[in-house]
């Protein structure tokens, strides 16, 4: 049969012109998505809905060192991508502007979609509020919020970034809080063997990785838990028996916090060298080293370091050398090379 | 036929107007009720000097002489409710965008303008009380970044280090200031209220305080009637026996707390007209 009627035509090519809209596949690459081995995210999208905009204009500003006080320092300085966005190994603590340091090591920004406080101290309770500590600290970026939102309002291509993304050439630090909030929110760490391995995604671990993901849980787990390997908690580990840096109990102001910092994920823990809150340790073994014979007793070390015989985790060298061999099956190579973070 | 389809539609108009008349009720009928905030230092109305003046107008409890440079703090969550069951809520809400921002007040002593609140959509009746919020609370931090009198880079007073808003700010000087300077500066802040688990003690503290202050008349709000609650804020019994040479630099939730507690007592009906 030939269709010769011109109104059957047009339908068919109405019918062809939805289809193949419908088939067409959506550009995902701004869009936030939920890993399915994941918790449910914390952060509050309907107040601040990721678009492709606001993304940009938050990459452009994390990688713009306008946001220091002298044009010298960008977030990028001690959050890089090749270090899952954490600092570089010959950084124990930031290096901020006129190369002061700051008293910390700059964690991993992975996945911080799923955290509902923020830092070592966790003293920041939701991410928008997260640069500002950078941009006002005296030993990171030294600039003032208000002095920044001016820089921005008088520059040339900003206000129409602004207008882009939020509908309003009015530069104000909440949309700026939100752009940077948008580009870190899609930082999610979510492709490393582990997790194409758990969620049956034809990924194989080896038998090495297998039996250090075994010892991991039996060892490490009561912390590290979960699928982001925190149990977002703050625990003294046992590195010191006086503390220069009382940690959490900066914000709780309470002594039994004293020398408790917050779990960190492990996720991309391979890349992340230096290790705690003040970078102290350079490799993996020299961490699992601590565990095992290096915890030291203070009023506030962590119940789960108390061994019966002795402090710490017992652990033999086969033991360690399998669970570093599982670590470095949460390195997710897709997320550093993923060019979409990438300055430009 | 013209002048039928006239007064047909004059007779739709009609009932349509009163139909819609008649659906609403006296109490879904709405004006303005007034509250200013008027800020005194005792016995004395308030008067600033620039901050690092020696010159000290006033003197707290312990007899020590002190003068102010800065005084600011929040209100928020304003309510108002009467005698009959009338109620009014002031609409909250938090925003990035600054002209969205609704129900959060700063009120500062450097700023005249910003002494006086204007609540508007307030039900017609009588209101014989007030209550209010000093601070900024919870629902208010966790919502993220925020504008108007919420932006830091607009003026707000928030604590980088311990997510939250600083809800009562005091700076001045003294010469009984144990500080190089001579100065002080008193914030109170803090919103994180979480009950100690069996054997530990407190962590946090929770500085935001709401008040409750009896309006001493039924104020009556009406298409002609716009009352005016005058609330005076005193300064000294924020203070309270604060002695300068050992305190002059709170900016911790737990160092503001005896404070937060004064803030309590700091606030009363003048009058209201």
């Amino acid at each position: 049969m030939i269709i010769a009627h011109p109104v059957l035509w047009v339908c068919l090519f109405c019918l062809t012109a939805c289809s193949s809209e419908g088939d067409s596949p959506r550009d995902l690459t701004y869009e936030f998505k939920k890993p399915s081995n994941f918790p449910e995210p914390t952060y509050t999208f309907d107040n601040n809905t990721i678009t492709k905009e606001g993304f940009l204009l938050g990459r452009k500003l994390f990688f713009d060192p306008k946001l220091s006080r002298d044009g010298s320092v960008s977030c990028n300085n001690c959050h890089q991508q090749s270090k899952a966005f954490a600092d570089s190994e010959q950084h124990p603590v930031s290096v901020g502007i006129d190369d002061l340091l700051g008293i910390r090591n700059a964690p991993s920004l992975t996945n911080l979609a799923f955290f509902k406080e923020f830092f070592w101290d966790g003293g920041v309770t939701h991410l928008d509020f997260v640069p500002i500590n950078a941009i006002e600290s005296e030993v990171e970026m030294d600039e003032d919020l208000a002095n920044l939102v001016r820089k921005l309002k008088n520059d040339s291509e900003y206000p129409e970034l602004f207008l882009q993304a939020f509908g309003t050439e009015e530069v104000t630090s909440p949309y700026i809080l939100h752009s940077l909030s948008q580009f870190t929110l899609m930082m999610v760490s979510s492709n490393s063997a582990y997790d194409k391995y758990v969620r049956n995604e034809g990924q194989i671990l080896s038998e090495t990785e297998i039996a250090g993901l075994e010892l991991f849980k039996q060892k490490c787990s009561s912390c590290h838990s979960g699928e982001l390997f925190t149990d977002f908690t703050y625990r003294n580990n046992g590195l010191d028996s006086e503390f220069t840096d009382t940690g959490r109990a900066r914000i709780t102001e309470s002594r039994q916090d004293e020398g408790k910092f917050r779990v960190p994920s492990l996720r991309n823990v391979e890349l992340t060298s230096p290790y705690m809150h003040d970078g102290r340790f350079k490799t993996l073994e020299a961490v699992l080293d601590h565990y095992s014979e290096g915890v030291v007793i203070s009023p506030t070390l962590d119940e789960e370091l108390k061994g019966n015989t002795s402090l710490g985790i017992s652990m033999n060298e086969d033991e360690k050398s399998k669970i570093i061999a599982f670590l470095r099956t949460l390195t997710d190579r897709e997320f550093i090379s993923d060019s979409k973070f990438h300055n430009r | 036929m013209n002048k039928i389809k006239y007064i047909l539609l004059v007779s739709i108009f009609a009932l349509t107007m009163s139909c819609g008349e008649d659906d609403t009720p006296q109490a879904e009928r709405f004006g303005e009720f007034v509250v200013e905030f008027d800020n005194i230092v005792g016995t004395k109305q308030m008067s600033l000097k620039t901050a690092g003046s020696t010159d000290y107008n006033f003197e707290n409890n312990q007899g020590q002489n002190f003068n102010l440079s800065t005084f600011r703090y929040y209100i928020s969550k304003i309510k108002l409710s009467g005698p009959n069951g009338e109620v009014y809520e002031d609409e909250m809400k938090v925003d990035a965008n600054a002209a969205n921002v609704k129900g959060y007040y700063l009120i500062q002593e450097s700023e005249p303008s910003s002494s006086e609140i204007s609540l508007n959509n307030v039900p017609y009746g009588e209101y014989d009380k007030i209550i209010f919020t000093v601070g900024i609370e919870e629902d208010g931090v966790v919502e993220g970044a925020a504008g108007g009198v919420l932006d830091p880079a607009e003026g707000a007073w928030f604590w980088n280090w311990n997510s939250g808003y600083i809800g009562f700010g005091i700076e001045g000087a003294s010469s009984a200031s144990g500080d190089a300077n001579k100065g002080f500066s008193i914030h109170i802040g803090g919103w994180k209220d979480i009950a100690p688990a069996a054997g530990e003690t407190q962590r946090f503290f929770n500085n935001v305080k709401t008040i409750t202050l009896n309006l001493g008349v039924n104020a009556k709000v009406s298409a002609t009637q716009k009352p005016q609650a005058h609330i005076v804020t005193d300064a000294l019994k924020v203070l309270g026996d604060i002695n300068f040479q050992d305190t002059y630099g709170v900016h911790s939730p737990l160092a503001g707390k005896p404070f937060a507690e004064n803030i309590t007592t700091a606030f009363a009906v003048d009058h209201v007209h």
